[in-house]
């Protein structure tokens, strides 16, 4: 790893400005003020007594994204989640995610075109993605973490990142779809 | 035409997160493929939508105070404060401090938390107390305002005792002996938070009285700050599994022997 000298910097200088970032992650995946509030808290006391071990230079944001992910996981609302969601991280040798198939509209972008301007649509498909894909997209969309940075955040390799992503993108478009053929709004 | 891109491969690359030899190679794919064009867009204004959507939630401002006391309290410690990295000729040091460090914020946050729940267990209490004799006060108030006679009147306390069998959910006794100049004038059926209570109305003197008698809810029935509103004395006391607060304008002195023997008969130690 490259040496980085810098200035030692103290937790505030690097953990608050995370603040709002981190309460906005938690309270999505907790999907509850309170439980937000406490994941956040949980997170800052373990960083806070783990930061003498903490090295100076490296990428302190996705130091405690990871740990705000593993209290999660071992949180109640974490630990149901992952007992009720299983990923398939497996490309397949054309680099597509299996599941993906049928998911992809080729034939009408302009549908999905103007489906995915519905802002409030997207709210609603997004509160209804698994919270492992959906930590995935915040990292990424919200966040604007690089691949390496959400692998570093989720322990697992870059390919797995991706596939992530795709799933968690194709999850949104089958939602809003399945919103799409509602009898309802432009398409009815 | 070549095949069209993988999934993955458009995702990296509205992501920009595809190296420069793949990133080449998807350009000049979508130079030619329409549908992976489309695709493509498609990818860009869901990470769009999703980026605009997933900002929603913004932290609370008692809680980041809250965050903040707490790593203030945590950065009185050099190690954290400093941002100091223990190195590996002080191993037994870099432990022991991590320990400390780790006491510290236990402590430190033990303390927070308890006395954040304190102050919220108080602040509940403290405002519940306070509905509480608003409304009490209002009820006395509109029953000395009104000029009609009470449910049920009488100054007997065998009439006034059964009146409530079925009209509220518990029963409660009633003193035969009663202070100097003082008469049971007759009750009210009334209802305090919802709940059904009795408005047993006495008089001392020319002032009038009323005492209000509720199953108990648990919690503190008035605070020390609510014993004196709008002129008028409060005064709240338990029997056993029912509450009473009595109110009146009369000297507090009278208005406290009158409670006394209240309490007394209802706790049987009269």
């Amino acid at each position: 790893m490259q040496k980085v000298d810098v200035k030692p910097s103290t937790f505030e200088e690097l953990a608050l400005p995370l603040l709002p970032a981190l309460y906005n992650v938690a309270r999505w995946l907790t999907r509850s003020g309170n439980d937000a509030e406490d994941l956040v808290q949980e997170t800052f006391v373990k960083a806070l007594a783990g930061f003498t071990g903490f090295e100076q230079g490296t990428n302190f944001k996705a130091w405690i994204f990871r740990i705000l992910r593993n209290t999660y996981l071992t949180s109640r609302s974490g630990l149901a989640a992952r007992r009720t969601v299983a990923l398939e991280d497996e490309l397949d040798d054309r680099g597509d995610v299996s599941l993906l198939d049928g998911a992809i509209d080729r034939q009408t972008p302009e549908l999905n075109l103007l489906r995915l301007a519905d802002q409030a649509a997207v709210a609603e498909a997004m509160e209804k993605l698994p919270p492992p894909l959906l930590e995935v997209v915040l990292m990424c969309d919200v966040e604007e973490m690089k691949y390496k940075e959400i692998a570093a955040v989720l322990e697992v390799p870059i390919g797995t990142v991706m596939s992530r992503i795709a799933r968690a993108r194709a999850y949104l478009r089958r939602l809003l779809e399945e919103d799409q053929r509602q009898p309802k709004g432009w398409n009815a | 035409m070549n095949e069209h891109l993988s999934a993955a491969t458009l995702n990296a690359l509205v992501d920009g997160q595809l190296a420069s030899e793949e990133l080449r190679a998807a350009k000049g794919h979508l130079d030619c493929c329409s549908s992976c064009t489309s695709e493509a867009l498609e990818y860009a204004l869901l990470k769009n939508s999703v980026s605009r959507n997933g900002q929603r939630y913004s932290v609370p401002a008692e809680f980041e105070m809250k965050m903040r006391s707490l790593i203030a309290n945590a950065s009185v410690l050099p190690a954290i404060r400093s941002g100091t990295v223990q190195r590996g000729d002080a191993p037994r040091r870099a432990a022991f401090a991590g320990w400390a460090v780790a006491a510290a914020m236990l402590l430190a946050v033990g303390g927070v938390v308890v006395l954040e729940q304190h102050m919220r267990h108080s602040e509940v209490a403290t405002t519940q107390s306070a509905s509480l004799a608003s409304e009490i006060l209002d009820q006395h108030v509109a029953t000395l305002a009104n000029s009609q006679p009470p449910q049920v009147v009488s100054s007997d306390r065998h009439t006034v005792k059964p009146w409530f069998q079925g009209r509220i959910p518990f029963s409660f006794n009633l003193p035969e002996a009663l202070p100097q100049d003082t008469k049971l004038d007759g009750a009210n059926l009334v209802y305090l938070d919802g709940r059904p209570a009795a408005q047993l109305l006495y008089s001392i003197g020319k002032h009038r009285v009323s005492v209000f008698v509720e199953e108990r809810t648990g919690t503190e029935i008035l605070s020390k700050t609510l014993r004196e509103r709008e002129g008028y004395h409060l005064v709240s006391f338990n029997m056993g599994a029912l509450d009473a607060i009595a109110i009146s304008d009369v000297d507090p002195a009278k208005l406290a022997e009158l409670v006394r023997v209240i309490e007394q008969v209802q706790n049987g130690s009269r």
